[in-house]
């Protein structure tokens, strides 16, 4: 455990270090935040029940998921192997999963990381209070984490070179950042391109998320559902089409 | 020892199960690698041509995570000061020079205290100081007791670091033993004019 934690701390320091991580994962859930409100916090968000500041907070906390899981798994798994650091790894009496899981619990930490900066500024400056249960709102908010992370890990998984690994990512990615409703609330929206970021994954676990946080948990079953299975299935193929090499 | 695309690589990937072989098995202290990793690498350490390193990882960084794959890790201070890479120890690996990193890379192959060592091509890339100081850090080793496998492309690194010598052809072995011995059945006086005998390029010499 302690060595594995050695490495852990490590590779978190590499995504500290990295300035594209910092940009988007940190920084542009809280300056998205800081516009949306200053422009129309008070209003209503079309007939969602909620507040431009409250559906942007719901919408801003999954940022971090998204970047971490459609950027940084990918693209440090990818990497990895096509530079052959999981090659050298393999010759070693530790298997090169380690190093993944490292990378990944590094990725999550960092989505944490984000959410928590958003909900300092919500909370402490703009007096943000959510009606639903905060528990419940983390419990929906994990399985959001996961679900999209497995999207993330059977990209890097499929993918077997850098080229074809960011054309997935940014496929992935952006649509799923501007359309889901992640960081342009989706309140904005016609109503047609509305239906469609519901069904992105994303915009399924944004829906969630929302109603838990106005207190509304009559309609969880299917949308629980429906991430608890891409977790299932994305998962299962990451980790039967991994290679290392 | 052997020409480029010899097969010396692909000999050390077979050998320790990173490619599968067409036919045939590779035993390594008794074992074969691919079935019995964790045990095989808890013994056996290794530097392959070219390792590439995370981006924005310090020397330091590079050896701690290395460390932490072992049970019973070398000392990497004492290794990095061994290699004169000491100062380096806060740099990004990004920032060393080549000569540099191939040294690290030896750092990081003997950081879990093998009984074994697999070099491949150590010192390609180094220049003449860099490459006595990792050659004396070698035979100190030796001396200790540890096993090297190296392949090279440097006559006199073969005749400074190695009991035994291999070379191969296209895939086979030409002539294997000591250095004594291959110069004798070749029937001439250094090991670079054996060498380029068995290679059938007499006409260079």
């Amino acid at each position: 455990m302690k060595r594995f934690l050695t490495m852990y701390r490590v590779e978190q320091k590499l995504f500290l270090r990295t300035p594209d991580v910092l940009i988007f994962n940190l920084m542009m859930p809280l300056v998205t935040f800081l516009i949306i409100t200053m422009i129309a916090g008070g209003k209503d968000a079309a007939d969602s029940g909620l507040t431009y500041l409250q559906s942007a907070y719901v919408s801003l906390s999954t940022v971090g998921i998204c970047c971490s899981a459609f950027m940084s798994i990918p693209i440090t798994i990818v990497e990895s192997r096509s530079q052959g650091i999981l090659r050298r790894m393999y010759c070693s009496p530790c298997s090169p999963a380690r190093l993944l899981a490292c990378d990944t619990i590094a990725s999550g930490v960092m989505a944490v990381l984000s959410t928590f900066i958003l909900t300092v500024a919500a909370v402490g400056v703009f007096g943000y209070r959510m009606q639903g249960s905060v528990l419940v709102y983390i419990g929906v908010w994990l399985l959001t984490m996961a679900s999209m992370f497995s999207i993330g890990l059977m990209v890097a998984s499929l993918c077997r070179t850098t080229k074809s690994m960011n054309v997935a990512t940014t496929v992935l990615y952006f649509p799923m950042l501007l359309f889901s409703g992640a960081t342009i609330p989706a309140e904005v929206f016609p109503a047609g391109f509305r239906a469609v970021a519901r069904w992105m994954p994303l915009g399924v676990g944004i829906d969630l998320l929302k109603s838990v946080s106005m207190g509304c948990y009559d309609k969880m079953a299917v949308p629980v559902f429906t991430l608890t299975a891409i977790t299932v299935f994305c998962g299962a193929v990451a980790v039967k089409t991994f290679r290392w090499e | 020892m052997g020409h480029n695309g010899a097969g010396k690589s692909t000999t050390i990937d077979l050998i320790l199960g990173l490619k599968a072989p067409d036919g045939g098995t590779a035993t390594i202290l008794g074992m074969e690698a691919a079935k019995n990793r964790k045990q095989v690498f808890e013994r056996v350490g290794v530097q392959l041509q070219s390792t590439r390193y995370q981006a924005n990882i310090t020397v330091e960084e590079a050896c701690m995570e290395y460390a932490s794959l072992y049970a019973h890790p070398a000392d990497y201070h004492r290794l990095l000061k061994d290699f004169g890479l000491g100062a380096l120890q806060k740099s990004f690996v990004s920032k060393l020079s080549g000569g540099e990193r191939q040294k690290l890379s030896v750092v990081l192959a003997l950081i879990g205290n093998p009984e074994l060592v697999f070099l491949d091509e150590l010192t390609t890339g180094l220049d003449v100081v860099a490459r006595r100081e990792v050659w004396r850090t070698l035979k100190q080793l030796k001396e200790q007791g540890m096993t090297i496998f190296l392949t090279t492309h440097y006559m006199e690194e073969a005749e400074a670091l190695c009991d035994r010598v291999c070379i191969i052809r296209s895939g086979k072995k030409v002539v294997e033993g000591t250095l004594e011995e291959v110069i004798t059945a070749s029937g001439k006086s250094s090991l670079e004019e054996a060498y380029l005998c068995f290679m059938g390029e007499e006409e260079l010499l």
